[in-house]
């Protein structure tokens, strides 16, 4: 019981997402962000308010770390399935060892 | 990208990227605005006194207190990166020795405060003009300068520093001439001082300089005698010529 929640508190500090998601949560930085910056810098200029260009800058960075931080839903639909697995009984076999089949 | 400490460290590490960038382009920004700063600097009267450094010393030094009439419009320099700009009024004279560069000394100093900057109690707050009413609740509304940003216009002005050279002698020295001299203060990028010449949409600073004039004799009669009162500025506890009084014990 113990162990079962301490896993769900790791998953969840650890937040993991897949390949796919990690890909996606790379470019969602890069366009937000730089977007964010020109965005504040153009607001500012237009208004001559540098405070302006400095709370829209702070403004849209907290909003990338909410999205990209989490570990949302998004980041984890194409999850990478495990290897189907091997019957005990089976055997391991068409192991080569220097040209030599062993098993 | 894989787990969320890692997301934080590149998320933050984009972020000092870009904020970086957009400070370079905004410092950059700013040599698109154009600038034309404009002074007259006059000459009211220079008196020359005997004087002591400080209460308790020996050494006796003379002291120059110039009056001026000074009348600017900076206006241009306050853009949207200007946080403050410090401006300065300087006597400038020939040293003794041939071939040293001119002694310059400050008389007179104000910080004028950007749109942006917040309250400070050192900022220069412009004398009432004569002839303009004063506002009733003058608690209500904050210690700010009613003149625009820039525009500075003072009559008969007193000096906030009385002047002395290393040597301790100023009498009888020839063309002196004030100069008007700045720093602004950007909130990002460089600290420009004064410039005499263009630079693209930059002009030189028409005027600022006073015609020249020279130190009198102690006691000169042609020099109109006045009260060597000095202009108190708001910075506080300032240590100043001859002023300083002893601590009495009681």
């Amino acid at each position: 019981m113990a162990d079962q929640l301490l896993d769900q508190v790791r998953d969840a500090v650890e937040g993991q997402i897949d390949f796919e998601g990690q890909r996606w949560a790379e470019l969602i930085t890069n366009v937000l962000l730089g977007a964010v910056g020109i965005f504040a810098f153009f607001i500012g200029f237009m208004a001559q308010d540098i405070t302006l260009t400095l709370w829209i800058g702070l403004a849209g960075t907290v909003v990338t770390f909410l999205a990209v931080v989490p570990p949302w839903p998004f980041y984890n639909k194409n999850p990478e399935g495990w290897l189907p697995p091997h019957v005990a009984t089976s055997g391991i076999q068409n192991i080569d060892v220097d040209g030599q089949k062993v098993g | 990208m894989h787990s969320t400490l890692v997301r934080v460290q590149n998320v933050f590490g984009f972020f000092t990227t870009v904020a970086f960038s957009v400070a370079a382009v905004i410092a950059l920004s700013t040599f698109i605005h154009p600038q034309t700063p404009k002074a007259t600097v006059g000459l009211r009267n220079v008196q020359v006194v005997r004087g002591r450094p400080h209460y308790y010393s020996y050494k006796r030094e003379e002291y120059a207190h110039i009056k001026f009439d000074l009348d600017t419009d900076l206006s241009t320099l306050f853009n949207w990166n200007t946080k403050q700009v410090f401006l300065y009024l300087k006597a400038v004279y020939p040293s003794t020795k041939a071939g040293e560069p001119d002694s310059e000394a400050i008389i007179w100093d104000a910080i004028l405060p950007g749109a942006a900057a917040p309250w400070h109690q050192n900022h220069y707050i412009h004398p009432t003009p004569k002839g303009t009413k004063k506002p009733k609740n003058s608690k209500a509304s904050p210690a700010r300068s009613h003149m625009p940003a820039g525009i500075v216009k003072l009559d008969n002005q007193r000096p906030k520093y009385q002047i002395t050279d290393i040597s301790g002698k100023l009498q009888n020295r020839t063309d002196v001439r004030l100069e008007l001299g700045w720093n602004v203060q950007p909130w990002v990028g460089a600290l420009l001082w004064e410039n005499w010449q263009d630079y693209g949409m930059w002009k030189g600073l028409q005027g600022g300089k006073s015609e020249l004039f020279n130190f009198p004799e102690i006691g000169a009669k042609s020099a109109k005698k006045e009260k060597l009162d000095v202009e108190k500025g708001k910075e506080g506890h300032r240590l100043m010529a001859g002023q300083e009084q002893p601590r009495k014990n009681n």
